[in-house]
């Protein structure tokens, strides 16, 4: 349902010389219905894909095709109404809008009762949430749930979740995971969960690590372990000079 | 008596569909076009006949009192000197406004110079809207002043929004605050094409244990401006902030000036400002879930002026 043909990004580098390539010529097509997770180390393009094929990040050169149809041009909007969603790893916050209006956009309905059944269905956000403004003073734990549900309340056929666990407190991941599985059942959503989270990892059909922009695991989660211990030598090689440099305590 | 341009101005300025029960005074083009008073509410033309005297007797709750001011004929500059007296422990709300209709090449204007004195434990929201339309080429200006006193323990609430099509305008809010007084003021301003907005305020904290909060949203479009200028000054232990945000799109420059004045040790005043195009963030959340890039943009905008 979700074909990425040759998909090259590249962002210029800070001094505006050279570009720095983060998806080199990638392809991967992924099958409706399923329950993917993307994980891989810090770095390896994991949010940059899952940007690209929102239509957030545009694309250097290649092709994406939802159902059928070339969406490589279309805007943010337009995918959006093909049935693609998109969870942010950092929610925006805005003054002046409640949950309640997001939700209203999200699910193109202002019906009270309508509201009321997405938050049900949701489960993990209460209901005293749909008046609360999607500002600054909410936790980083409250705001990914209202990102989450204004991504169900949208239908999609495809869902993408960029991290949903950041912020998260422990006993709300187990619901979470259940959420995106159930959706996945009842409505046969296309599930990318982007995540280093071992529970998002382990519930997947399948799990795809990403590194050095490309695809350099795909399966189960018994085979995805071994590789993710030795990736785990070094997560801060955006920070530092790499796993290989002797002056890397990490 | 009301026209269907009269209802429209007053529908934008007011909320009102029709005349309003309880008091009210309504004025068109620079005369009294309708007056009424309640047993708590009196309305009478100040001596000078250039305005009028609004005296809410002490403990009157829930009532409230309309205002508006409507101009549709081209060429008047409308000038009234209007004074509010609330009584001991009433519990108020006053809406005024005024709106425009330009029909012609000739400008149009309204000042009007507001007076309260809220006398102790009285609360007030007073709420005060600017609208001007029409075909016309003629400037709207609009210049309203607003002088507050507020007495011990007294509260006032207002909100001041200036929602299109006016040309110029230049406000003028000062205020005066005894102890335990509480003031909140919330201005939301648009301006678009050539028009240009002013905002001067002037808080005294005079009071101990007073306070007050000025929140300001400005969305600033096309080649218009603004400028913003507040000041609060404290002379007594008091708390008192300043919030002003900005939203500047095109070609629109705008002034923020906050300033805080503390003649006190133990005043505790703050301020944040800030001015910026809307975050990117913001219309990417909003076009994910279906919105187009202008139908992203109203909504932000629109919530914005609502936040304060």
């Amino acid at each position: 349902m979700l074909q990425i043909i040759n998909l090259s990004f590249a962002v210029d580098n800070q001094e505006g010389t050279e570009s720095k390539t983060i998806l080199d010529k990638f392809n991967y097509s992924f099958e409706r219905g399923k329950y993917y997770c993307i994980t891989g180390p810090n770095g390896s393009g994991k949010t940059t894909l899952a940007k690209t094929i929102m239509g957030i990040n545009t694309l250097s050169s290649g092709q994406i095709i939802f159902d059928g149809v070339d969406v490589t041009q279309h805007s943010i909007t337009d995918r959006a109404n093909a049935g693609i969603a998109y969870s942010f790893q950092n929610p925006a916050r805005f003054k002046g809008l409640s949950f309640r209006q997001l939700l209203s956009i999200a699910a193109q309905t202002e019906d009270e009762s309508t509201l009321l059944q997405i938050i049900a269905r949701v489960g993990i956000c209460s209901l005293d949430f749909l008046d609360k403004q999607v500002d600054s003073k909410l936790s980083g734990g409250e705001i990914k749930k209202i990102e989450l549900a204004t991504t169900i309340a949208r239908n999609p056929k495809l869902a993408i979740y960029d991290e949903p666990d950041t912020g998260i407190d422990l006993w709300t991941i187990g619901p979470m995971i259940n959420l995106l599985k159930k959706e996945q059942k009842d409505h046969q959503t296309t599930t990318i969960v982007v995540s280093h989270n071992k529970n998002f990892l382990e519930a997947a059909d399948v799990i795809l690590i990403l590194k050095d922009g490309q695809f350099v695991y795909e399966g189960g989660i018994d085979g995805a372990m071994p590789m993710l211990t030795d990736l785990k030598s070094c997560e801060a090689s955006d920070f530092c000079e790499g796993e290989n440099d002797v002056r890397c305590f990490r | 008596m009301l026209d269907a341009l009269d209802k429209d101005l007053l529908k934008a300025v007011a909320g009102l569909e029709k005349i309003p029960k309880g008091a009210y005074n309504i004025r068109k083009n620079g005369k009294l076009l309708g007056r009424q008073t309640s047993a708590n509410i009196n309305i009478e033309t100040n001596e000078e006949g250039t305005g009028i005297v609004i005296t809410i007797a002490p403990n009157t709750k829930n009532e409230s009192v309309h205002i508006p001011v409507i101009l549709s004929k081209a060429g008047l500059h409308d000038v009234v000197y209007n004074s509010f007296i609330v009584g001991e422990n009433a519990d108020v709300t006053i809406i005024a406004g005024c709106g425009i209709h330009c029909g012609g090449d000739e400008k149009e204007g309204h000042e009007g110079i507001h007076k309260f004195i809220i006398h102790p434990n009285a609360r007030m929201t007073y709420i005060e809207k600017h609208y001007a339309f029409g075909s016309g080429k003629g400037k709207r200006t609009l210049n309203p002043t607003t002088q507050v006193v507020l007495k011990e323990n007294a509260h006032a609430e207002m909100i001041l929004e200036q929602i299109g099509g006016v040309d110029i305008a230049k406000r003028i809010n000062e205020a005066n605050l005894d102890d335990g007084a509480s003031l909140l003021i919330k201005e939301n301003v648009l301006t678009e094409s050539n028009q240009i907005a002013e905002s001067h305020n002037d808080i005294r904290l005079n009071g101990r244990d007073s306070s007050a909060n000025l929140v300001a949203r400005s969305v600033l479009k096309g080649d218009s401006k603004q400028d913003f200028i507040a000041v609060i000054e404290a002379h007594n232990k008091c708390y008192g902030h300043i919030e002003c945000d900005a939203i500047i799109m095109d070609n629109a420059t705008s002034d923020t000036i906050p300033s805080l004045k503390a003649r006190h040790p133990e005043a505790e005043l703050t301020h944040e400002a800030s001015i910026g195009k809307i975050a990117d963030d913001q219309l990417m959340k909003l076009m994910s879930l279906g919105l187009t890039y202008d139908e992203a943009v109203n909504r932000i905008i629109q919530g914005f002026l609502k936040a304060t």
